[in-house]
């Protein structure tokens, strides 16, 4: 969807409140509708034009245009899929972007406190305490979910869509998927940094730990709006 | 609808009731999601354009929107050739003597 319009000059009181009554029943802040409402305002602007043509005074034109549209709760059901993909689309890609930043953090800090993965069977960090070192998997076994999952959100909300059978549900709800694993994922990697810093006080770089744990909260907070939100989409889908 | 050129939303549903001959009745907002849905599969580009003192979304056919178009088209006419043979009354049996 193109994301910048131009302002639109306000049409009739009609028109307008056949607008509002239609966005009240879009989810989101009024901003995230502003294009499609121009769009439709246009069209009805279009619509009245038209009837104005074929003889009709303005204010019947008007009316004649909105009943030509629809009731407001059929086109606003139809947005509702394009708005629950679109914003499903946005936090997958998200979170595609930010995992890997956020990992290299992780990464940087294992490796400024020479904490290193024994890569032969069965696979020991050397430098961490037996427990901790399970627990890296479970943070790799997130991140992993939620990567697969924003993929899927990404394939079934663009091109892909060409060919792949879609249903208005499955993009919002592979969204929130990825969004709680991120969750899972950072959650856990800050739990594990506590509990270094509880057992291994001292070889931590702290630095890059610091960087690593701020940049995790900040995407665990985040990750979890955006899961809701999508939660809350998929909600609004009949 | 947006074979011959760009067209914006209103356009392309008078479009829509002028060649359907009246049969094609939909509510002229139905167009607008459906639109967005072909954009979001790169079948359609929207750009906003000005033109008689009012600004508009116009919707273009992409390359990739013409061969889907294309192969559609032939599909629907395969589909329909069948129908139409098999819906042809059947020639009445030899009787046997």
């Amino acid at each position: 969807m193109t994301r910048h319009f131009p302002p639109e000059p306000a049409a009739g009181p009609a028109v307008e409140s056949y607008l509002t009554e239609l966005t009240a029943r879009l989810p989101g802040p009024a901003r995230a509708h502003a294009g499609i409402v121009a769009e439709l305002r246009s069209g009805l602007l279009d619509a009245t034009d038209a009837h104005r043509s074929a003889g009709l005074p303005p204010a019947q034109a008007a009316q004649a245009a909105i009943r030509e549209f629809g009731h407001p709760a059929q086109v606003a059901a139809g947005f509702r899929a394009e708005i629950a993909a679109s914003q499903a689309r946005r936090v997958a890609i998200t979170l595609m972007v930010t995992g890997p930043l956020v990992g290299l953090l992780w990464i940087a800090t294992a490796a400024a406190s020479h904490l290193r993965i024994d890569l032969a069977p069965p696979g020991q960090w050397t430098g961490l305490p037996p427990g901790l070192g399970a627990g890296i998997y479970l943070v790799a076994a997130a991140a992993g979910i939620t990567a697969w999952a924003a993929m899927l959100s990404i394939a079934t909300t663009g091109r892909l869509t060409r060919w792949l059978p879609t249903r208005p549900r499955q993009a919002p709800t592979a969204a929130a998927v990825a969004g709680y694993g991120a969750v899972s994922a950072d959650g856990l990697g800050l739990i594990l940094l506590a509990a270094e810093l509880a057992t291994i006080p001292g070889k931590l770089a702290l630095l890059p730990a610091i960087a690593a744990a701020a940049a995790s909260l900040a995407r665990l907070l985040l990750a979890r709006r955006a899961a809701r939100r999508c939660l809350a989409l998929r909600a609004s889908l009949t | 609808m947006l074979e011959p050129g760009p067209r914006h939303g209103y356009a392309i549903m008078e479009a829509l009731r002028v060649r359907g001959g009246g049969q094609v009745d939909l509510p002229t907002g139905t167009v607008y999601p459906a639109l967005h849905r072909l954009e979001r599969a790169g079948l359609v580009q929207a750009t906003w354009a000005a033109a008689g003192g009012r600004r508009r979304r116009v919707y273009q056919l992409t390359p990739a929107g013409r061969r889907a178009l294309d192969t559609e088209r032939s599909t629907w006419r395969d589909f329909s050739a069948a129908v139409t043979t098999l819906l042809q009354p059947a020639p009445l049996a030899a009787s046997s003597p």
